[in-house]
């Protein structure tokens, strides 16, 4: 018994020794392998959430992304909506945006893009407030605060 | 004199540990060259000779002189300074400054360390997403790569990811080294329990807020990574708490009581590893016959890992980071590198060598990249 747990122990040492070594020039494979595992994907709170509907103008592109009310168990009360403008964006920009769908207009956002300022002007009673409006690499992003 | 003897034990000849560095000499240079050497840039094939000089004659100086901790310090202590060095010189390039912005947690472009590890597993196992505004797999420390380099060093060395191969480890280990006596010798053995209750506590609340609490509000290496934007009260009272957790956790502390007290009393992943020390091969043993007990290594474990009774009872605590301080410190050599299923006092250069050659490797791959892109900038500040 005691030469076997030797002989296991010792084994499993060599195994980890090939796993190290071989850890580094594979992990580009392992990474990729791992980054398909089903749990593998950003939630949507980080990534906004998936592009619902997408109203293209002369020169720039609005996405409006499906509302986001991701909780740990159950959704949650809260949540919000994010709008993101790319293209060549106007200084000042200004929409009404329908963001269930529904044929009526939710709010009107009004961004003054050289002065930071963002102006919300909820119609629907679920619209809340602005959570973040920022620049971003593509031109602007807003997420408007959401109750259900 | 019995003892002088068993020290040179673990010495070896000039020749013998020129030997054993041959193998890691081979592997560095592979992964550090890529297998062709590039000298066409000056600049950086003389960084890269020196990161590569380094680690091999730390290597070697372990084999030759029979310590560990002293070079595995050197190199973890650098390794840290270093990967600082890049993460904020990657920001001030490109951001202009140590922090992020609203668009970088939107378009998920913040680093992942592996620190927000423990802060995943429940978000993924009940709502099968990873809540972290970072890539999955492309770009500079993304989230699958991380996860593996993580997983598998855990797997191999335990509970010694936290002395061979995390990255801010370094810090409070420098520190605790700053000074030769301790100024606080007591502390309390329960609070090594808190980070467990750290992990619990991060685990629910990440959970609940579907959030990465631990690095919005507690991680004490935002004050040397990167931290949001302070524009509100919010996130001005995070960035104190970042500031103030790494000044009496990372600084004072560890240079009053010469442990590593950020990794003792805080750092949930360390919790998750000491739990991961059950299944790793490499384990620190105590050989009972050989022990006079002088507690010199009760006295010198930066992590609170040992206590007398530990000692008496002939086994090491599921803290043990296998740093090597006590194994240094022991002149019976009695407290050992050891592998499951070895008995105590038996095969110690074995399982020395072994062990030596696993972390030492992956510590050396793993440090590599941000030690040279370290030497390259400081290089460029002088040529």
């Amino acid at each position: 018994m005691k030469k076997v747990k030797i002989i296991a122990g010792i084994s499993w040492a060599f195994l980890c020794l090939i796993l190290i070594i071989i850890l580094f020039p594979g992990l580009n494979s392992f990474s990729l392998s791992v980054s398909k595992l089903p749990f593998m994907k950003l939630n949507p709170r980080y990534t906004g959430g998936e592009i619902a509907n997408q109203v293209i103008s002369k020169s720039c592109t609005l996405d409006i992304r499906k509302p986001v009310f991701n909780g740990f168990l159950k959704e949650r009360n809260s949540g919000f909506v994010q709008l993101d403008w790319h293209g060549t964006i106007p200084d000042i920009i200004k929409d009404s945006i329908d963001y269930d769908y529904d044929g009526k207009k939710d709010f009107y956002v009004l961004i003054d893009r050289k002065n930071s300022k963002t102006v919300l002007e909820p119609i629907d009673r679920k619209v809340k407030d602005v959570l973040i409006s920022t620049p971003t690499s593509y031109g602007w992003a807003i997420r408007v605060g959401l109750i259900k | 004199m019995d003892s002088v003897l068993k020290i040179e034990g673990m010495r070896k000849s000039l020749g013998k540990s020129l030997l054993y560095t041959l193998p890691m000499f081979l592997i560095t240079f592979m992964f550090m060259t890529g297998g062709k050497p590039n000298f066409a840039d000056p600049v950086s094939a003389l960084a890269m000779l020196t990161a590569f000089l380094l680690v091999n004659i730390l290597y070697f100086l372990m084999h030759y002189t029979g310590k560990t901790d002293r070079y595995r310090a050197v190199l973890f202590i650098i390794f840290a300074l270093s990967l600082s060095y890049t993460l904020i010189h990657n920001m001030v390039e490109v951001r202009k400054s140590m922090t992020f912005s609203q668009a970088d947690i939107l378009e998920c472009r913040i680093p992942f360390c592996h620190l927000v590890i423990p802060m995943m597993i429940l978000p993924a196992a009940f709502t099968k997403s990873i809540i972290f505004p970072g890539s999955i797999i492309s770009g500079f420390a993304n989230i699958s790569s991380m996860v593996v380099l993580w997983l598998v060093a855990t797997i191999v060395l335990g509970r010694g990811f936290c002395s061979w191969g995390c990255f801010y480890g370094g810090w409070d280990d420098g520190f605790s080294r700053i000074k030769k006596r301790p100024v606080i010798k007591k502390i309390s053995e329960l609070w090594k329990w808190m980070p467990f209750a750290v992990l619990i506590m991060v685990m629910l609340t990440a959970a609940l807020s579907m959030m990465p609490t631990y690095c919005s509000w507690i991680c004490p290496f935002k004050a040397v990574t990167e931290f949001e934007q302070v524009t509100s009260v919010e996130s001005a009272t995070k960035a104190g708490i970042f500031l103030s957790l790494f000044g009496g956790l990372v600084v004072v502390l560890p240079v009053m009581t010469r442990k590593r007290t950020q990794c003792s009393f805080l750092c949930p992943l360390g919790a998750i590893n000491s739990l991961s020390n059950k299944i790793t091969p490499f384990t620190v043993k105590i050989d009972k016959g050989s022990c006079n007990e002088c507690f010199k290594c009760v006295e010198v474990c930066p992590l609170y890992a040992l206590t007398p009774e530990d000692i008496k009872a002939g086994k090491v605590s599921l803290f043990c980071s296998k740093c090597g301080k006590c194994v240094d410190a022991c002149s019976k050599k009695a407290i050992h590198y050891g592998i499951r299923g070895i008995p105590a006092g038996t095969m110690k250069n074995f399982s020395r060598n072994l062990f030596l050659f696993v972390s030492f490797l992956f510590m050396a791959i793993f440090s590599a990249g941000s030690i040279i892109n370290t030497l390259q900038g400081l290089l460029k500040l002088i040529f």
